[in-house]
């Protein structure tokens, strides 16, 4: 009998250890989960150098700004709706030719007028905050001559204590109406469709850490080109012409480990990703989370990106009948990409403010194993940007 | 003796299983119940702290890099340049 009473004494002290943890982990994440948000981005792209052949050397600016509502509506169902807006300006890569030497020479785009990009997003989740739930999401962006519908599906349940499954699917109807079609020659219009599929599994390692895996198939179909860009093959300056279906898988790791009763957290993510045109990559981030005393935290985080050329990108072509897809897009030669961004962040009662800054250089020299192809028009920027948050409960 | 050259997409693949042997050193551990996952529960230790933020990040890579994916369901695209 005193063993008995023994062991529902530590029976006892266990439950009032797990009462009055839980309740405080609950607490956390409905306070961050009902909330208003707010965000603005001041994205600035370096000015092309050396400087273009043609066009202007000024590249993109976009401002951009996000409002969110994340709220519970009934019982264990919440809903997450956000609006960004964005204005665009400056000058894009155009072509490229052929300099002395067989140096490739980048043309830009005059600058161009400012454009608009609106888009909502609503996520409706039945079983937030348990193990177990569903998100039906919907997104809708529209721009002048761009329009991207997209629904979406994601269940997560346990399998275990320690492991979780995730499993999800998407689609996306995106239709492009270029402007100045007519004056430049340009596909009127044109649209492709996006099917997508994931699953993940989330191990719980410790009482510190947890790991998630995860592997997305992305399938698209239809027209998968840039109407603005063109490409000199022999001499002859035509239309960028890729693919009309592109298959890509992509494998994610993510890791999270708590330093401290409530002092700093280690965010370590991993993604290979591959696709039928030939581009491979993969991407490092590592992110530091230090809380600091009065309410203030800050986010230093490093990343790494590296990706080998598609098949049918050179800056030029010289023998145009070896080839019958071309493009010039800088965004698939092979290069690498460093980036560093620091964050900062202050609670204030209901209110959190932040303010952070990302610095991004890409350049041929950073891809894995080096490459001293030429890929003119790679892009190095800027990203500023200030939040606002209130909790709402 | 045969010279070993550098192979990116092994010293890769080589860095990416250090990470998940480190990673998954803690799976030796005892099971971890309930009242023990306070930490697993913070903020800071979630997938993505700052969804918005994550968001726009995203978003610009998305619009400057040749590939992409990400746990969870995609959006739609852009006509980013």
């Amino acid at each position: 009998m005193p063993a008995r009473m023994q062991i529902s004494a530590s029976l006892a002290a266990l439950m009032s250890a797990a009462a009055a943890l839980v309740p405080e982990a609950q607490a956390q994440t409905t306070e961050s989960d009902a909330r208003v948000s707010y965000r603005f981005n001041d994205y600035s792209e370096d000015a092309l150098a050396p400087g273009p052949f043609f066009g202007d050397a000024e590249r993109y600016r976009v401002l951009s700004q996000q409002f969110e509502l994340s709220t519970p509506v009934a019982g264990d169902r919440a809903l997450d709706v956000t609006a960004t807006h964005e204005i665009m300006s400056g000058s894009s890569p155009w072509y490229v030719v052929r300099g002395a030497g067989n140096r490739p020479i980048q043309v830009m785009s005059g600058a161009t007028i400012r454009e608009h990009r609106n888009e909502v997003r609503a996520a409706f989740t039945q079983g937030a905050g348990t193990t177990s739930s569903t998100t039906w999401n919907a997104s809708y962006s529209i721009e002048r001559d761009y329009r991207a519908l997209a629904l979406g599906v994601e269940r997560s349940m346990p399998l275990s204590e320690a492991l979780t499954l995730g499993v999800g699917g998407s689609f996306s109807h995106d239709r492009i109406t270029p402007v100045d079609a007519q004056l430049f020659d340009r596909i009127e219009h044109a649209s492709k469709n996006t099917a997508s599929l994931f699953g993940s599994l989330a191990f719980v390692l410790d009482r510190n850490s947890v790991l998630q895996t995860g592997l997305q198939l992305n399938a698209e179909h239809g027209y998968l080109s840039d109407p603005y860009k063109l490409v000199d093959v022999g001499d002859a300056i035509v239309d960028d012409t890729r693919p009309d279906r592109r298959g890509a898988a992509a494998w994610l790791v993510r890791y999270r480990r708590a330093f401290g009763a409530d002092s700093a957290a280690l965010h370590l993510d991993y993604r290979y990703a591959q696709d039928s045109w030939g581009v491979v990559s993969h991407t490092l981030e590592a992110a530091w989370y230090q809380a600091l005393p009065r309410q203030w935290r800050i986010v230093p985080s490093l990343r790494y990106y590296s990706q080998q050329q598609a098949r049918f990108y050179a800056p030029f072509f010289l023998d145009p009948g070896a080839h019958n897809t071309f493009s010039s897009d800088y965004r698939l030669g092979t290069f690498g990409a460093l980036s560093a961004t620091i964050d900062a962040r202050k609670r204030l009662g209901r209110w959190e403010f932040s303010a952070g800054v990302e610095r991004y250089h890409a350049a041929t020299g950073y891809a894995i194993g080096g490459s001293d192809a030429p890929v003119p028009g790679v892009v190095s920027y800027t990203r500023a940007f200030i939040g606002l948050d209130y909790l709402l409960q | 003796m045969r010279a070993s050259l550098p192979c990116p997409r092994r010293r890769a693949a080589a860095a990416l299983i250090a990470i998940a042997l480190i990673a998954l050193g803690g799976c030796a551990a005892t099971p971890v119940q309930p009242w023990e996952r306070g930490r697993l529960a913070r903020w800071d230790m979630r997938w993505d702290p700052d969804p918005l933020r994550a968001a726009m990040a995203a978003h610009t890579h998305f619009s400057k890099e040749g590939s992409n994916g990400e746990i969870g369901a995609a959006g739609g695209g852009c006509g980013c340049n």
